[in-house]
């Protein structure tokens, strides 16, 4: 169910527990203002504050906690007001990944894609998020996939997305490749009790 | 989001959270500042981190670069290399290399390295800096150009050396081959060049004349006195000059060879030999002197008999037979009249024409000669006129017989091609140094093209064939040579069907 952005949803997010590293937000602000300017993002954050959910992108804490349901509404703002369709969101995705401070402070790590993908890809996703569960499945490198799963994190489908790409171009700072893609094999939006990303890559 | 009634930890922690936030700022800004493109590349070779001086320089967005491979802006073989020496030494210092950017255009590049390791000491990839080397390849460029510019310059000039050499070669073969002697004097009028003919026809060895005037050449060696006379020191320009040097006949031109009237670049001395020529010319004239000397005699007694016959010295003749001995005493008169011409045609060649030169006035000449074409200008119906000098006419020096026989050969020319009922008319003019006569007519005139030729041996004009007169071609060669012998000048203005007007001019020598 792909709810449109308004009061009533927003105030349902905001109250869901759970929070979110300032960082999302950050690589939210930065991608609007790339595509729309700072124009942009302050017609962004004027309709987040209509929504009695403000967001000073440029004064978020990197590092700071915020509620989860702000990085929904963040997401389902930009959607509204800029009319992205899917492919921008996963560009979105994208984009976060490459730039997110997280990540940043991670790189020493990547020695090894397995030691990466089984070891300090959970931690990474705790670090972004209080809530879900981030487990890695399967990586065959010989094949080329890696299965992840994500339990008890089901806000809104608009994440699915945003999210299938975020682990795409993280999978491509461990990975030599051309061409990598996804597929959410399991949503709990399609009636599935986690989301199961499998990621393939050429 | 705020939390009310914080703890001291929680204070502490939002302190620290603080000073990490601002150290990630000072950070993202030194890198995003920095004004040389750096990346952060993981141990195979991935780009995990770069700043915008890579995007500007690349073409690519940051979120474009990273996640890549090194050899998306980088050569495989600069990248292998690359990392190989980082791996092995630790760092690379600086290395040039090509970035290819995202509209494909090549950028040189020099690339520095520095291996990164962690806490354990395991290499965890590396930083690569980036100096562009766009201006001084350009440069480098330039220089390159500018050094290539010069090299072909340089080869140009050599091969222009090599012409000049060549042409000089070509040109010396030319003059030493050629069969006229050349000499060339520089602009300080000093004998430059000399070829082997005109060494042969002076006499004198280049080594000896080289660098010397022409006065100096005619001090010490006779053949050059000639030269001397004619050409003067500073070496005048003359056209075809005759000179005699020893048992040689030569002929002399001379021509300066400067870009400009006052840019006097030397000259050039042209000698052509016509020894030969003159000889078998001679041998001519001597022939067709010998052969008008042994005709006259048999003619004039043939005209002395033809006389007694048509006088009726040896009986009455029938009115037939006078017609035909008339007839055969003007024939036998113009052969007469042929053989002479050609006696003085002759003299004139051998320069045995002698002039008699006496104090006369041209205007009595002129009337003589006139007074003499009366009578064949009464027989042809032309009116022959006399225009008096407007002032009276010293007297000059001159060979009367001759310039009474050159005014009456115009005067009969121009009765003989003049239609009857036509005018001829003779004047006579001076002014302060010259004196001139005139003989107009309003006959068939010479065609232009004609003109030129007028004075020389034989001619006789086209029209003038036509209308089948008397003549042999030599009267106005003679008159010519009669003219120019006394130095002075003859002429012809000449309209076809219109008339001709032979003019002379002879100098008054006061």
């Amino acid at each position: 169910m792909d709810q449109e952005l308004n009061q009533e949803l927003a105030t349902k997010l905001m109250a869901m527990p759970g929070e979110a590293r300032g960082v999302v937000f950050k690589t939210d602000g930065d991608y609007v203002i790339k595509q729309a300017g700072e124009e942009g993002l302050k017609k962004l954050e004027e309709e987040l504050t209509a929504l009695g959910c403000p967001i000073d992108y440029k004064k978020i804490n990197a590092l700071s906690f915020y509620p989860i349901g702000l990085r929904i509404i963040s997401l389902l703002a930009i959607r509204k007001v800029f009319s992205f369709d899917d492919v921008k969101i996963k560009e979105l995705g994208t984009f976060a990944s490459k730039t997110s401070l997280m990540v940043k402070l991670f790189i020493n790590y990547f020695l090894s894609i397995n030691k990466v993908f089984f070891e300090e890809a959970p931690k990474i996703w705790r670090k972004h998020y209080s809530v879900g569960d981030f487990t890695p499945i399967e990586l065959n490198e010989e094949k080329k996939y890696g299965i992840i799963q994500i339990k008890n994190y089901q806000f809104h489908p608009i994440f699915c997305e945003y999210l299938g790409n975020y682990l795409c171009g993280f999978f491509q700072m461990l990975i030599k490749t051309s061409s990598i893609n996804f597929e959410e094999t399991k949503c709990p939006f399609r009636g599935d009790e986690y989301h199961e990303y499998t990621i393939r890559w050429k | 989001m705020e939390i009310t009634n914080p703890t001291p930890e929680q204070n502490k922690i939002a302190v620290l959270l603080d000073d990490l936030a601002s150290l990630e700022s000072y950070a993202r800004d030194l890198f995003s500042f920095l004004p040389l493109p750096v990346c952060l590349v993981s141990s195979i070779g991935i780009i995990l981190e770069t700043n915008p001086a890579l995007e500007k320089i690349s073409g690519y967005s940051i979120e474009e670069i990273i996640g890549n491979p090194l050899e998306k802006i980088l050569s495989k073989l600069d990248t292998k290399q690359l990392i190989k020496e980082t791996l092995e030494k630790g760092s690379v210092p600086s290395q040039e290399i090509i970035l290819t950017t995202k509209d494909k255009k090549k950028v040189y590049v020099s690339a520095s390295t520095l291996l990164r390791k962690n806490e354990q000491g395991e290499i965890i990839g590396f930083f690569i800096g980036l100096f562009e080397l766009t201006t001084i390849k350009e440069n480098e460029e330039e220089l390159r150009k500018s050094q290539s510019a010069l090299l072909n310059m340089l080869e140009d000039v050599e091969e222009e050396k090599r012409k000049a050499e060549e042409e000089e070669s070509r040109t010396s073969a030319v003059i030493t081959h050629l069969t006229d002697g050349l000499l060339v004097f520089d602009s300080q009028n000093n004998l430059s060049l000399i070829n082997p003919p005109a060494e042969k026809l002076l006499g004198i060895n280049s080594d000896q004349a080289y660098n010397k005037s022409l006065d100096e050449l005619a001090a010490f060696i006779d053949n050059f006195k000639p030269l001397l006379k004619v050409l003067g020191k500073n070496i005048k320009e003359v056209s075809r000059q005759e000179l005699v040097i020893g048992e040689l006949t030569i002929e002399v031109s001379s021509a300066s060879i400067g870009t400009s009237q006052k840019d006097h670049g030397g000259s050039l001395v042209i000698i052509h030999d016509i020894t030969r020529e003159k000889g078998i010319e001679r041998m001519k004239t001597e022939f067709v002197s010998i052969a008008a000397h042994q005709l006259r005699t048999p003619l004039s007694a043939v005209k002395w008999a033809l006389s007694l016959l048509m006088e009726g010295d040896v009986g009455e003749l029938s009115a037939e037979q006078k017609s035909f001995i008339s007839k055969s005493y003007d024939s036998n008169e113009r052969m007469i009249i042929l053989i002479n011409d050609l006696l003085d045609v002759a003299r004139i060649e051998e320069g045995r024409y002698l002039y008699k030169l006496v104090s006369a006035k041209l205007e009595n000449l002129a009337q003589a000669a006139i007074s003499a074409c009366r009578e064949i200008a009464a027989k042809r119906n032309i009116r022959l006129e006399y225009i008096k000098p407007e002032k009276e006419m010293p007297e000059i020096m001159i060979d009367g017989e001759k310039i009474t026989m050159t005014i009456q050969n115009l005067i009969e020319n121009a009765i003989k091609y003049t239609p009857p009922g036509g005018q001829v008319t003779v004047s006579v003019k001076y002014d302060t140094n010259k004196a001139t006569v005139s003989v107009k007519d309003n006959g068939v005139g010479v065609s232009q093209e004609q003109q030129n030729r007028l004075f020389t041996k034989f001619f006789r004009a086209s029209n003038v064939m036509r209308m089948e007169t008397d003549g042999t071609g030599l009267g106005l060669f003679i008159a010519k040579n009669i003219i120019e012998a006394h130095g002075g000048k003859i002429w012809c203005e000449s309209k076809e069907n219109e008339g001709s007007t032979f003019s002379f001019s002879l100098p008054i020598n006061h």
